[in-house]
């Protein structure tokens, strides 16, 4: 049985800044509705992935194809159109509107182009779904953290993505909070998304993750499923730094 | 061959008092991200100020740069303690707040003048106003030389203070990168007072060497403004070196201009404007960055 | 109570209708320059207070409409036909310099605006078919002022609630999201050169007929009246002074500002001293309340005009 073509697939992405090399020859896939991780150090360039793929920064070569089409280079509102979004690491709110007002302009002008009561029904469903509902009428300069990040991300899903680039949603969350946001991962996953996930914590990402990647310096040094990858010795050293032991 | 010469020579005299005048919009920048709009009035101020001693002392325009400078540096403080400080700061990114503010000062600039000096136009006649000399062949008005000699002056005092004072390495460090230079315990209030104050004092200089080669009014500045951030915009904002280059690149273009084409000198205005314009689109980050891009640095991470 | 603010709205616009059959000739003319500053300043509002680019050279779009309308009234068209064609010149004009200059943010747009502004007065001033720096006359023809009154007071009354209708609707929500983040807004599929360009035409069009409208009512225009730099600060001044982003806010400066104008003038002392306070005018709003008189106001009352005046 022929594999089907992958949703996402990168070759050869290389982003250079002035003197600095920050992703040098990224090549992965991945496949219609995987979840699948991004990790790596500090200044690793996982962001700088991120916002190659959704075209907020261009690419200085390599190709991107999305749903079969190369997409390197568009500008970052054709790619949303198209259906890739991704979330910010630190929130971007727009602080002098309303949670529902937030989520509406992903509504309004993402791939979904809803309008009138159709794209106000699509929003109380989010906020319902993300946890915001009790939030609905609340200004955005309001928000506690973890709001803003259920934010942030209800925001992506109203622009009605077929791809969901997540940029560390578990940063800074406690425990409990980390369980909830790894369920809301799989939720979304469940309802047809496709979804990429930049974390930090990596024994988080292990248990929501079907695949990884592993970047160091802007290089992939690993890939496969968490638990090989994990045990990858190249990886846990670029974590911990040259003196080895395991954590 | 004359032409050539002719348009040099015209060139880097220009081209030096643009620089001084620019340079009092680039320290101000590169040290608070604040794009100084009354520059326009503070220089009129200058011109008006130099007018003032030459009537009134008898002072030569020339050597009356001497008071003109201190004094507006002090201006330049108080200005800063005054309005200035007040602004809610929002750091890296320059703020409309900060640039309406200043718009508004320069229009108070304005009616002073108005009411000290009337709408009357204005002009600086010495003995030597109407003398030339021979420079390289070309004739040169001697207050042009005179000119270009003060400019030369204030930028190599600028460059002495820059490199061998505290404060003016505490300025390059904040232009440089802020952030660093806080931490590294420099006292952002004082560094700010004082980048104002040589702004403010570039922006008198200036305009006391402008009030001998033009004639004036309280609308004066206008046009100088504009050419200056065209300047700055081409040159960058960060380097004295950055801020010459674009000087020279104006004042080719003007000089070249009229010489070579048949563009009437009202449209020269038009034609500084232009190319801000153009400068601030094609290069965002001045001709060091288009150059920077070129390069080949040789570190990599 | 959220009807408060249109039914005052509507309130005065009938009024601003009857009044030819309340008023004096002389307060009609102070109504009109009312209704000219509250165009400009709700116009100029589209772009600078709801998407956030402040552009100091509308004069240029002012000045395309009347002499639009001038020249082609010169040629025998009805001045009042030659509206709509100064409006589309002066879009077209406004999407030439918006495509190269929306590439800029804050105030590096704001300064290239000062730029375009004084290109286009020299330019308006050389060239010869302009009538050059004397200016040009309108046709003799029928001046009827009650027309012209009611032409300008209707124009308010419609940009007034045209700003109102944008800003709830979908595309005023982008220019929301443009002025408060535009990296996140374009992250959500807006495209916001799009967006800013539009916005920038629809208020250039606008302005050109309140210009029109000038050069139909006066008769006369010169390039130092209507490309002036300092009626491209005055347009700016009204509806930051008033409360930038708002509805009310432009129509509360521009009412300021006419006010001011009328007074000022009729005092020889104070007369030249218009700079001096739309200069600490400025400075005043800048350093203690951004939000214009329209935020003051909102502060001292809290929570009932908050209420009154919800803006989506």
């Amino acid at each position: 049985m022929p594999m089907p073509e992958p949703i996402l697939s990168v070759r050869a992405l290389k982003k250079r800044f002035g003197g600095l090399l920050a992703l040098s020859d990224v090549t992965f896939s991945v496949t219609e509705g995987e979840i699948y991780g991004v990790i790596g150090p500090n200044g690793a360039g996982k962001t700088t992935l991120f916002s190659c793929l959704v075209g907020s920064l261009p690419p200085t070569s390599g190709s991107i194809r999305f749903q079969g089409r190369e997409i390197a280079g568009l500008p970052n509102y054709a790619v949303v159109a198209r259906g890739l979004v991704r979330t910010h690491q630190i929130p971007r709110p727009f602080r002098e509107m309303t949670v529902e007002a937030n989520v509406s302009i992903g509504a309004h002008f993402g791939a979904g182009q809803r309008r009138g009561a159709d794209a106000r029904r699509r929003v109380a469903e989010i906020l319902e779904r993300t946890g915001l509902g009790a939030r609905t009428g609340s200004l955005a300069m309001a928000l506690p953290i973890g709001d803003l990040k259920r934010l942030e991300i209800a925001r992506a899903l109203a622009t009605e993505p077929a791809v969901l680039c997540l940029d560390e949603v578990m940063g800074g969350l406690n425990p409990s909070e980390i369980v909830a946001a790894m369920s809301l991962v799989r939720a979304i996953r469940d309802s047809g998304l496709t979804v990429l996930m930049i974390e930090h914590h990596v024994h988080a990402v292990a248990g929501v993750t079907d695949r990884i990647l592993v970047l160091n310096f802007g290089e992939m040094i690993a890939e496969g499923v968490p638990r090989e990858v994990l045990r990858n010795p190249e990886v846990v050293a670029a974590y911990l730094g040259d003196d080895a032991g395991a954590a | 061959m004359q032409d050539i010469a002719g348009v040099l020579v015209n060139s880097v005299i220009s081209a030096a008092l643009y620089a001084t005048m620019a340079y009092g919009l680039a320290v101000i920048y590169g040290v608070m991200r604040i794009i100084n709009l009354a520059h326009a009035g503070l220089m009129m101020l200058g011109a008006y100020a130099t007018l003032t001693l030459f009537t009134r002392f008898s002072l030569d325009p020339f050597l009356s740069l001497f008071v003109v400078g201190p004094l507006f540096f002090l201006i330049g403080v108080v200005l800063y303690h005054l309005v200035v400080s007040r602004l809610p700061r929002s750091g890296a990114t320059p703020s409309m707040e900060s640039l309406l503010l200043l718009f508004g000062v320069w229009l108070v600039l304005q009616n002073l003048a108005y009411v000290i000096w009337t709408g009357d136009t204005q002009s600086i006649l010495t003995g030597y106003t109407m003398k030339s000399v021979a420079v390289f062949g070309v004739r040169v008005g001697v207050p042009s030389f005179f000119v270009f000699a003060g400019s030369v002056l204030s930028l190599v005092f600028l460059n002495v203070v820059l490199k061998a004072t505290y404060l003016g390495k505490a300025i390059r460090a904040v232009t440089q990168n802020r952030d660093a230079a806080l931490l590294a315990g420099v006292d952002a209030d004082r560094i700010s007072a004082v980048a104002f104050g040589l702004g403010t004092a570039f922006a008198g200089v200036a305009g006391g060497m402008l009030s001998t080669l033009y004639a004036f009014t309280p609308d004066f500045g206008r046009s100088f403004l504009l050419k200056a951030f065209c300047i700055i915009v081409l040159g960058g904002m960060e380097s004295v070196t950055g801020v010459a280059a674009g000087a020279l690149v104006l004042a080719l273009l003007e000089n070249g201009l009229a010489v070579w084409t048949t563009i009437p000198t009202s449209f020269q205005d038009a034609v500084s404007f232009a190319l801000l314009f153009v400068a601030l689109v094609a290069f965002p980050r001045g001709l060091p960055g288009l150059f920077a891009r070129f390069a080949r640095s040789r570190t990599i991470r | 109570m959220k009807a408060f603010p249109w039914a005052s709205g509507a309130a005065l616009g009938v009024l601003a209708l009857a009044a030819p059959l309340m008023l004096e000739r002389g307060t009609l003319n102070d109504v009109w320059s009312l209704a000219f500053a509250v165009v400009l300043a709700s116009a100029w509002n589209l772009l600078g207070g709801f998407a956030g680019q402040v552009s100091l050279g509308y004069s240029a779009f002012l000045g395309i409409g009347a002499y639009a309308t001038v020249l082609l009234s010169l040629r025998g068209m009805n001045p009042f036909l030659t509206l709509p064609l100064g409006a589309a010149l002066a879009a077209a004009f406004s999407v030439l310099v918006g495509l190269p200059a929306f590439r800029l943010r804050g105030p590096y747009f704001t300064i290239a605006t000062i730029g375009v502004g004084e290109v286009v007065r020299v330019c308006a001033s050389s060239v010869s078919f302009t009538g050059g720096s004397s200016g040009l006359r309108m046709p003799p023809g029928s001046f009827d002022f009650t027309l012209n009154y009611l032409s300008m007071a209707t124009l308010a009354i419609a940009v007034v609630a045209l700003a109102a209708f944008v800003k709830r609707s979908a595309f005023g929500q982008a220019l929301a999201a443009i002025r408060q983040d535009i990296d996140a807004a374009e992250a959500l599929g807006i495209d916001s050169t799009r967006f800013k360009l539009a916005a920038h035409a629809l208020s250039a069009a606008l302005v050109a007929v309140a210009g029109g409208l000038y050069a139909i009512n006066f008769q006369y225009i010169a390039p130092g009246s209507v490309f002036d730099f300092r009626l491209s600060l005055s347009i700016v001044l009204m509806p930051i002074v008033g409360g930038v982003g708002t509805i009310a806010g432009p129509v509360l400066g521009a009412l300021v500002f006419s006010t001011l104008q009328v007074k000022l003038l009729s005092i020889p002392a104070l007369r030249d001293s218009y700079l001096f306070l739309y200069g600490t005018l400025l400075i005043v709003v800048m350093l203690f309340e951004p939000k214009g008189i329209l935020g003051l106001l909102r502060r001292f009352f809290d929570r009932r005009l908050r209420r009154f005046y919800a803006d989506a």
